[in-house]
């Protein structure tokens, strides 16, 4: 046997550095597992995990809507608990389970298709269904009518189960839950959802078959915790590829969690959004960046990455347009500003636009009237500016273009903030920006 | 080989334990599905459902009967008993042999599917909607010496209004032939329901058989949770009261109540310490009501983020400032930047501020439109 190659973290090469951007990558960005989920979330674990292992081996139907804003978890919480329950030969050889999304499953007449499809019931023939929608659906509830004892039991799934309840009738929901409060195949069913108030979506008889078994996930992670997952995220295992390139790339780790730009970075996105996908964010430009020319984690990476995540998209747009476009949305900001919450329209921007150019500009040059709607109607385009509903923008009674009434959607600040950084911005533009002409 | 599928889930490969702690067996007798066969405090209700369909089949009269009342009162559950009290006195010679149809709105795609049920389980025939209610028509108004007389129960009736309301009509129309031999039991939750959306001569027909189910006060609650615990000594019995109350103050709905109290089982052999009792008390049962009704919305803002808090913040001054409760993302955006100086945060981009707003209206906080 070849002994194994100590290298630390100069002399790696080109293959060691892909082994570790794919391990590392696959954590922050493929959402894998994690390996360590000890004490999170752990009542809600053992309420879902005791329904679940109930339903396996008792035959308990059950119902369970588990609620938390996106990104807190949810689904882990889940896949983690079905991965552990699968390792117990008693609940796997007795439990099937259907996995529905309601952004797949758009209407029942998918939702039931897929069940059936998973459940592999007799209309199955090799992934097709055969029947209409009516034979679909009262085949399957024949199917999970019988029951003397020896059926598998059935373990539902619904993501994004507020776009259930917006199906016709809410069909699928009813005899889901039907089900679940009567005596027929054992079956538990679970919902996962952001909508705080799903429940109040539900109609009346559905609700009442509902067993309002709510289990919330929050963000409860404070940032000490976030920072800690963030290392356990960084950390190699020890034995991965050379003991020494491991304890000196978990130590420069640790390091590079400590230092200051890092840690502001960190905290300004924990402070934004709290879920843990969002911190990670942060860390993926370093990561991509690793390599033998580049062998740590550098905060210059950080700062990059927080410049690209917190930048303005409005101001960014804004930074691509000509002096004249700039000249439009100036004139637009003044007039906001002037006839504040009426409506402004093409002619007053381009009376504007001429009065500035007359009687202040020295050596921008002066457009004409189809020029200038040209430009503007780009900007109408970038939906920097929309046209007001109702405006005669649309429909039998077409308003000519110049009398259209407008919108300007970028703020005062925002333009102020982009004439400043703009490259090649000419003065009288900016003193124009923050002075407007007298009427 | 047109041997006709019947539908099966696979076969379990461990047999079903059955539950042998106190505790376990109540949870299994407090489920919803494990209806008692007598169902305590609707024996009225009971005996006038069961004498007129038995009446009717004694008499050879053909009729309806419409039972209403709010999710969760026993209808379906007495109806069941009633079809039940009637086989066995069936089976003793008392009355004439009957066959029992059921249909449920819900589990059908749409109202005509009706027909198509109806006449899969009285000829077993397979049929398009249009063919089979003409079929039906036919069987309902010919005489049928031979065949037994049908008790037909439609659950969710109101699921089967159509703009021309021809099911509702068939199904209360087949009755009214002197040779139909059908009785029809029609269940739903309003109780003007016939008034409110059905034509003159549907509510006509359907006629003034009417039965209502009160919802449950707490009294009865409670006698049907002992009911179902005779025997076993797993509750206190304020426990069981606290329970009946609390669901008889907000909707008088059985189920309800067999679900907390299911739920403070579970939580009793959680919590369970040594040396106690192992009997689920007052504080089990508080504990499962207030998860089940507890609005969690402060719990959620409790653990928004920092600039969750503040855009939260930032929408309730500038309702108070403008006295309305709508507001644009514009006038927002001004307070929360002046907020953020306040509190001496460097305030975040524009962008950022929406991404905070759009992950708001994801848990449904504050509804927006464009």
């Amino acid at each position: 046997m070849v002994k194994k190659k100590e290298y630390g973290l100069k002399e790696a090469d080109d293959e060691v550095w892909d082994k570790v951007q794919d391990l590392l990558r696959a954590r922050i960005c493929q959402n894998s597992l994690p390996e360590n989920m000890d004490g999170t979330f752990q009542s809600q674990r053992e309420h879902l995990t005791d329904l679940i292992r109930r339903c396996a081996t008792i035959g308990e139907s059950n119902s369970a809507l588990v609620i938390g804003p996106s990104g807190a978890g949810k689904t882990m919480l889940m896949s983690s608990i079905l991965s552990e329950l699968a390792k117990d030969s008693k609940i796997s050889g007795n439990i099937l389970q259907v996995h529905l999304n309601g952004l797949l499953q758009t209407d029942d007449r998918l939702a039931v298709q897929e069940i059936t499809r998973q459940l592999r019931l007799e209309n199955t023939i090799k992934d097709r269904v055969f029947g209409s929608m009516a034979e679909k659906l009262s085949f399957l509830l024949e199917a999970l009518k019988k029951d003397e004892g020896k059926s598998q039991s059935i373990l539902f799934v619904l993501e994004e189960f507020d776009l259930f309840a917006h199906h016709k009738n809410q069909t699928l929901l009813y005899n889901l839950f039907d089900i679940s409060q009567s005596e027929q195949t054992p079956v538990t069913v679970i919902g996962l959802t952001c909508r705080l108030d799903v429940v109040e979506l539900l109609e009346k008889r559905v609700k009442s078959r509902f067993s309002h078994r709510q289990i919330h996930l929050f963000h409860s992670l404070s940032f000490e915790q976030a920072c800690k997952v963030c290392e356990d995220a960084l950390t190699l295992p020890l034995n991965y590829l050379s003991k020494k390139f491991c304890t000196e790339w978990n130590s420069h780790v640790k390091e590079f969690l400590q230092e200051r730009i890092v840690e502001n970075s960190l905290r300004h996105l924990y402070d934004l959004d709290k879920s843990i996908r969002s911190v990670y964010s942060i860390l993926l430009i370093p990561i991509c960046r690793l390599g033998p020319s580049h062998p740590r984690l550098d905060s210059a990476d950080v700062l990059d990455a927080l410049k690209m995540s917190s930048c303005d998209s409005k101001s960014a747009m804004l930074q691509g347009l000509t002096i004249l476009q700039l000249c439009l949305i100036i004139a637009m900001k003044h007039l906001a500003e002037l006839y504040e919450g009426s409506n402004i329209n093409f002619e007053m921007v381009y009376n504007e636009y001429q009065k500035f150019v007359q009687k202040k500009s020295h050596s921008i040059q002066c457009f004409g009237k189809p020029v200038c709607l040209k430009a503007f109607e780009q900007l109408i385009v970038l939906e920097l500016v929309r046209p007001v509903e109702g405006s005669g923008f649309t429909g039998a009674k077409l308003t000519p273009k110049e009398y259209r009434s407008l919108k300007l959607l970028v703020t005062p600040l925002q333009v102020v903030e982009t004439l400043n950084s703009f490259s090649g911005c000419p003065s009288e533009l900016k003193m124009w920006a923050t002075n407007p002409l007298p009427s | 080989s047109a041997k006709a599928a019947t539908p099966q889930i696979r076969s379990r490969k461990t047999p079903r334990k059955t539950p042998s702690k106190p505790l376990e067996q109540a949870r299994a007798r407090l489920h919803v599905s494990a209806v008692p066969s007598s169902l305590p405090c609707r024996e009225d209700e009971f005996t006038d459902i069961f004498s007129f369909v038995k009446g009717h089949l004694i008499d050879k009269l053909w009729g309806c009967l419409y039972v209403s009342g709010v999710p969760g009162t026993g209808k379906t559950a007495t109806v069941h008993a009633m079809l039940e009290e009637l086989n066995t006195e069936v089976q003793e010679g008392e009355i004439p042999a009957f066959q029992t149809i059921e249909i449920n709105g819900m589990r059908l795609t749409e109202p005509h599917q009706a027909f198509v049920q109806i006449l899969k389980h009285l000829t077993g025939q397979k049929a398009t909607p249009q063919h089979a209610a003409s079929l039906l028509e036919q069987y309902f108004s010919s005489p049928r010496p031979k065949s037994k007389p049908v008790v037909l129960i439609v659950d969710e009736l109101d699921l089967l209004w159509t703009r021309k309301q021809d099911v509702l009509y068939s199904i209360f129309d087949w009755p009214t032939k002197p040779k139909s031999g059908l009785i029809v039991v029609a269940i739903a939750n309003t109780m003007d329901l016939p008034e409110r959306i059905m034509m003159n001569r549907v509510s006509s027909r359907l006629g003034l058989s009417r039965m209502t189910f009160q919802p449950y006060t707490f009294k009865q609650l409670q006698e049907i949770v002992e009911v179902r615990l005779q025997g076993l000594r797993a509750f206190d019995s304020e426990a069981i009261q606290l329970a009946a109350r609390k669901v008889a103050a907000l909707s008088g709905d059985a189920r309800r109540a067999l679900d907390i109290c299911r739920r403070a089982t579970e939580i009793a052999e959680r919590t369970k310490q040594k040396g106690s009792k192992g009997t689920v008390g007052l504080n089990h049962v508080e504990w499962a009501v207030e998860e089940m009704f507890c609005s969690p919305k402060i719990m959620a803002i409790r653990n928004a983020s920092e600039q969750e808090q503040i855009f939260l913040r930032a929408l309730i001054s500038e309702f108070r400032q403008s006295g309305l409760e709508e507001t644009t993302f514009e006038e927002v955006l001004k307070q929360h930047v002046s907020l953020c100086r306040l509190q001496g945060f460097t305030p975040p981009s524009v962008s950022e501020i929406w991404s905070v707003c759009v992950h708001l209206a994801s848990s449904n906080f504050a509804t927006w439109k464009l």
